[in-house]
């Protein structure tokens, strides 16, 4: 579900980069304050299987991509700021190491997936877990990949409107909402049962060591 | 210092590769990144075009596409999003090449060696993936089928998994024996 670098409009990072800087401010005095040798290990663990769930992308007509996350995982083992903050730095890594994503996007990316479908996740499990414990780790996975897709397509869908020539060509990405959140939702919805199975075999997995 | 000036030369490049609207200037501007990339530039050229290739391809055909459904197409358009796309990555594949990125982040503690451990981890689970693909490979006789590709797969995570905690919890033992996990250490250890 990354969006890809030069594809979003200085009017969209750069609004996006300021309230990304605020929030990445609080995620590393979250991080600050609950690093220890317990947790150090296992974010850096689960950080690394998101890097490499992440790295698998199957790109999409929509000009966007499909991939688990592993974002559903890290929401419910460290909650949303400290998800927020590793996935922020997973997505740098990837703009930097393999192109995947970009530094305009970034912000993006990371409020999208990390902040925004991360307490999706959160919000998720908290409600359905007192039902079924195994429906809230699902809802969470599945959670964790739909809203960002939303939020993105939605973002790359605006961008027509917001930037363009005065004879109205495209200046940035060039489908509107009309084909961005068909092509990436459809795809998201069935990703999301997968990314749920996941984060229901991997915090068990983790719970029962 | 350098690093810092690398950085923002680099910020400026992309909000000017982001704001200007014209090939031409676009051309002028990977001609200028050709030049400070040096030798490593047909390296780099290369990287970055693979990484950009694919999404590319998609959104160019697609947007060529929608003249068949009567929409207006330029070819302006192609090219100018082609250009900015690959000067992007160029750009950011040339600042990876030029600026330590752990020193980059080493304004907070706890995120550098948030970032050490994540590294250490990603090196350590793609030399074991490809050690595991290997030793797979080498082992068969015929295709797998799925049920036994699942099993495999399963085996390796579960493997990946152990190798992975058991190298980062000794590095956060050895992160505590030199007092950085100690409370009464404040600032010092646990930075900021």
């Amino acid at each position: 579900m990354h969006v890809p670098d030069g594809f979003l409009s200085p009017q969209t990072y750069v609004p996006a980069f300021v309230a990304a800087a605020g929030a990445w401010a609080y995620a590393a005095r979250q991080l600050q304050r609950r690093l220890d040798d317990t947790l150090l290990p296992r974010l850096a663990v689960l950080s690394a299987l998101g890097f490499v769930l992440m790295s698998v992308m199957l790109p999409l007509p929509g000009g966007t991509s499909v991939h688990a996350s592993g974002i559903g995982i890290l929401a419910v083992v460290f909650g949303p700021w400290l998800t927020f903050a590793v996935v922020s730095l997973v997505l740098l890594l990837q703009a930097l190491v393999f192109g995947a994503g970009g530094i305009t996007v970034l912000p993006v990316n990371a409020l999208a997936m990390g902040l925004a479908g991360s307490a999706a996740a959160c919000l998720g499990y908290r409600l359905l877990k007192g039902l079924d414990e195994r429906a809230g780790l699902f809802a969470a996975g599945w959670l964790a990949a739909v809203v960002p897709a939303v939020l993105i397509a939605i973002v790359l869908g605006v961008q027509p409107a917001i930037a363009h020539t005065a004879d109205g060509q495209p200046l940035f990405f060039p489908f509107g909402l009309s084909v961005t959140l068909p092509a990436v939702l459809v795809p998201h919805v069935l990703l999301g049962i997968a990314e749920g199975l996941l984060t229901i075999l991997v915090v068990s997995f983790l719970r029962r060591r | 210092m350098k690093d810092r000036l690398l950085l923002l030369g680099y910020a400026v490049a992309v909000l000017a590769a982001t704001s200007i609207h014209d090939p031409l200037w676009l051309i002028v501007g990977l001609l200028l990144a050709f030049a400070a990339a040096g030798r490593e530039a047909p390296t780099i050229g290369w990287r970055a075009l693979r990484a950009v290739l694919v999404f590319n391809l998609v959104i160019s055909v697609g947007y060529a596409a929608s003249a068949l459904f009567g929409q207006t197409v330029s070819v302006d358009y192609l090219i100018l999003v082609n250009l900015r796309v690959f000067l992007l990555i160029f750009l950011t594949f040339t600042l990876a090449a030029r600026v330590d990125f752990l020193r980059a982040v080493n304004f907070s503690r706890p995120l550098t060696y948030l970032t050490t451990l994540v590294l250490s981890q990603i090196i350590t689970f793609r030399r074991l993936f490809e050690d595991l693909r290997l030793a797979g490979e080498s082992r068969r006789l015929r295709r797998l089928r799925l049920r036994e590709s699942y099993l495999q797969s399963a085996a390796a995570a579960v493997h990946l998994f152990d190798r992975a905690e058991h190298d980062a919890r000794e590095i956060a033992l050895a992160m505590r024996a030199r007092g950085f996990f100690r409370p009464d250490a404040g600032n010092d250890a646990r930075g900021d």
